[in-house]
């Protein structure tokens, strides 16, 4: 019991689990002399497309006002104190300088169609016409070899600076061979792998790029790993989630417009601006869970109530995602709004331990202190555990990838 | 022999054409993804099926939950356990599906068949993909009010689905269609939503000044309507409000049961491929929006099939009209939601049930059948079959498929890749 609570102790203030909203005077004078710096060297360049943010602003019809709006939460979400939102407004404007490469390995696209609902002042414009998308292969119009001419190009054109989103896991293991890309019939790994040579960093989009999602549940068929098991002497960003929440891919290419640089990432690789929380730290039914009242089985009276989904394998508190601040499709809803708790898709292996309705509780997780609990009942020491299991596993988990724990700015 | 790549679609395809004369004798298709959805559900609690066949597509993952979700009733129905719905639960369940199809269809106008006519016609069309994905987000919104997200939603369970909306809820879902259906009539029509399903013949398309009226005439003028045929039947096997199972061969309507359906490989003798090829007692049939329109007897789209029969030209105006359709149905459903019924009867645990299911709906491409068998709760096996498998399956040239037979004889190459378009490419579905 006491090495129990030690241990979470241990967990909750290692660094990597940390997340620092308030860096000193110094600090972010010196960042905003440097975004300053780089957003002036960006306005010097030539745009990648020809595209007028204000305009296309006003075409659409959405006022200064709604986007000046947009920028403060934009400021907040990327965890900066209001002086910066002058700069996030100008990055937003410049965002046609910095080239996108997307590519789509094995998946089911549903982060493209994701991003292509994605929120802001009309952010469906800004992220499909101001980011220069230049290579998309659901999205753009040319297809076929002209679009692998274009992609050649792109990358030719762009090398050493475009950011290179990928979504999908890479299959190495049996399933190496079974998936091919284009007219060569160059299987997934060679792909990125050249396609990855000349980009400024690596963001790969989704569970599957990340850990090898779907795909790479047991038996893993294809033998599908994530992009940062392959990539190797490059930033990679991990946006994990199934699908990415738009904003957070939004947020990763506007935090590079304006600092040029990767933002400071977890233990997972994981931007601390949209994964330094958990979903149970912001969730609409937090009061639920501290008053013990829970859904005890599926169209209960508590179900009715919006009670904690605790009981029916809600995986909130375990969970290092922004969703139940951001949540989905333009902030419509989330998967907690209609009562069907968290699977933790942006969490490692999600898929095989704990997918539907299997109280974390009673999933086969080994909590880091040793001992699975059995009881949630006792649930001042299950949360406790619970917390200590989901940041246990970012530790395991960047043991096993070689990671270092503490990310930081590349 | 000239191999094309197709892209702009969830995934990958390749086909390959033997020419003749500049026209398309022969025509084999590839899908060269794999991720082995079925192997990874196999020996994995039942209910894990319903987070992970959603993920099997990112634009129809809705369909795949309610496909999963059918197969489980239907388990427990054959364990002498049978589930009850309430006509709230079902509701919601078939307005979400309905969503789906609705943001399926947009996308597929302004981003796939515009783009892909304007390269045969291109001094006709103005290509806007952005109305397509804002008329998308609109329906997107609108299922997500009571599926939480999309795409990828788990919100289904067997004896209801988990939500439990109110009339704020409600409200907002109506809004969102409301605002699709001006977007409709305003961006897209040209016309009332009632006037333009109140249309009697094509010739009603041809006078529109807007979208739909330049792709029908842009589909007229490069001859789609006398191109592009298949097998002339056509298959729906989804129990839905908007259509019915039937098999209907030219335009006779015979019974349909999913038992007969059988899956093959498919045939692609120089390139790998993992797809499969869906048959009914061993023949090919069309599937999708224009299938479900003859089953459903919709005047308009039969008084189309008498003219033009099943030409490209009446597949894609079949989906648009579907489009509008879908778009009146939801408003219906939503306005006859009664919230005040139980969203879900909870079934005994899965644990105890033992027992063989099918699931069959409707998904926007057509019939997606999941089997599933469970042993005390767990996947024994799971056998995923999708509507691309139907439309787009490659065989033999003495007896082709229909998207393959729609491209072969007096079409050139680039009309046959537009052909290819107008059946809705899906292959990640395809291959899972």
């Amino acid at each position: 019991m006491s090495d129990k609570i030690e241990g979470v102790k241990k967990l909750f203030t290692s660094k990597s689990a940390r997340v620092e909203t308030n860096r000193g005077e110094s600090y972010y004078n010196n960042l905003f002399e440097r975004c300053q710096a780089r957003l002036d060297e960006l306005r010097a360049q030539e745009p990648v497309n020809r595209l007028d943010f204000s305009e296309l602003l006003s075409e659409h019809g959405t006022d200064r006002r709604d986007f000046m709006k947009w920028v403060s939460a934009t400021t907040a979400m990327l965890m900066l104190p209001p002086m910066f939102a002058p700069l996030v407004a100008e990055a937003a404007e410049l965002m046609n300088r910095a080239p996108v490469i997307w590519l789509e390995l094995q998946d089911c696209a549903g982060n493209s169609e994701a991003l292509l609902r994605s929120d802001g002042p009309k952010i469906d414009e800004i992220v499909l016409d101001i980011i220069s998308l230049e290579f998309h292969e659901t999205l753009m119009a040319p297809s076929g070899h002209q679009a692998e001419k274009q992609l050649d190009g792109a990358m030719g054109h762009f090398n050493g600076k475009y950011l290179l989103f990928v979504e999908g896991s890479i299959p190495v293991g049996a399933g190496k061979e079974w998936c091919t890309i284009g007219a060569s019939g160059e299987n997934f790994l060679d792909h990125l792998t050249r396609v990855a040579e000349g980009a400024a960093a690596v963001v790969a989009v989704g569970s599957c790029a990340t850990y090898g999602g779907i795909p790479a549940a047991a038996p893993n068929p294809t033998g599908a790993v994530g992009v940062m098991d392959v990539i190797k002497g490059k930033p990679v960003i991990n946006i994990p989630a199934c699908p990415a929440n738009p904003a957070n891919m939004v947020g990763v290419v506007l935090h590079y417009v304006l600092t040029g640089q990767v933002p400071e990432l977890d233990s997972l690789l994981r931007p601390k601006f949209a994964f330094g929380y958990r979903i149970h730290d912001n969730c609409e039914r937090r009061a639920h869970f501290d008053a013990g009242e829970y859904v005890e089985s599926w169209g209960d009276e508590g179900a009715k109530n919006n009670f904690c989904l605790y009981k029916m394998g809600c995986k909130g508190p375990m969970t290092f995602n922004n969703c139940s601040i951001v949540r989905y499709n333009e902030g419509v809803n989330w998967p907690i709004g209609v009562g069907r708790g968290c699977i933790g898709c942006s969490e490692p292996d999600f898929w095989d331990k704990y997918a539907y309705e299997r109280p974390m509780a009673d999933a086969k997780l080994k909590a880091p202190t040793g001992g699975v609990e059995k009881s949630v009942d006792e649930f001042g020491l299950g949360l406790l555990t619970a917390a200590g299991i989901g940041i246990g596993i970012h530790a395991a988990a960047s043991a096993i990838a070689g990671k270092k724990e503490d990310g930081g700015e590349a | 022999m000239t191999k094309q790549l197709i892209d702009q679609i969830e995934g990958e395809a390749s086909i390959r054409f033997d020419m003749k004369e500049n026209m398309v004798d022969f025509a084999t298709i590839a899908f060269p993804h794999f991720r082995g959805m079925e192997a990874i559900l196999e020996g994995k609690p039942a209910l894990d099926a319903l987070v992970v066949t959603p993920r099997v597509c990112g634009i129809c993952g809705h369909a795949h939950l309610m496909a999963s979700v059918r197969a489980m009733e239907s388990a427990y129905a054959d364990a002498n356990e049978p589930v009850q719905l309430t006509a709230k639960a079902d509701t919601i369940r078939e307005v979400t599906l309905v969503l789906e199809m609705i943001q399926n269809h947009f996308k597929w106008i302004y981003l796939v068949i515009m783009p892909e006519l304007a390269k045969l016609r291109p001094e006709k069309i103005a290509l806007t993909p952005l109305k397509g994905a804002y008329a998308a987000s609109l329906a997107s919104k609108a299922l997500a009010s009571f599926a939480g997200q999309w795409p990828h939603s788990s919100y289904m369970l067997p004896g209801g689905v988990s939500c439990d909306p109110t009339h704020l809820e409600r409200i907002k879902a109506q809004s969102l269609v409301d605002e699709l259906i001006s977007f409709f009539e305003k961006e897209c029509a040209g016309t009332a939503l009632d006037d333009f399903l109140a249309f009697d013949s094509c010739h009603d398309f041809n006078a529109l000044e807007s979208d739909i009226g330049e792709i029908e005439r842009a589909l007229t003028a490069a001859g789609m309507h006398k191109k592009g045929f298949a097998y002339d039947r056509f298959m729906v096997l989804g129990e839905h409000r908007f259509t019915n199972p039937a098999k209907v061969m030219q335009t006779r309507l015979l019974q349909a049961d999913e038992k007969h359906v059988k899956t093959h490989s498919a045939y692609s003798p120089s390139e790998k491929t993992f797809a499969k090829n869906a048959c009914y007692k061993d023949e090919f049939y069309e599937c999708g929006p224009l299938s479900r329109a003859m089953a459903s007897n919709v005047e308009l789209i039969k008084s189309m099939h008498r003219r033009f029969k099943d030409s490209a030209y009446s597949r894609v105006m079949a989906r648009i009209f579907e489009t509008a359709r879908l778009l009146d149905h939801a408003r219906d459903m939503l306005g006859s939601l009664a919230l005040n019924e139980d969203s879900l009867i909870p079934p005994k645990p899965i644990t105890g049930i033992s027992g063989c299911g099918v699931g069959v709906v409707e998904a926007p491409r057509g019939p997606l059948i999941h089997r599933v068998e469970i042993e005390e709760g767990i996947i024994k096996s799971y056998e995923i079959v999708t509507p691309t498998q139907w439309n787009i399956g490659s065989s033999v040239k003495e007896n082709p498929t229909p998207a393959q037979l729609a491209m072969m004889g007096n079409v050139t190459m680039e009309e046959a890749l537009f052909i290819f378009r107008t059946f809705d490419v899906c292959s990640v579905c395809t291959t899972h």
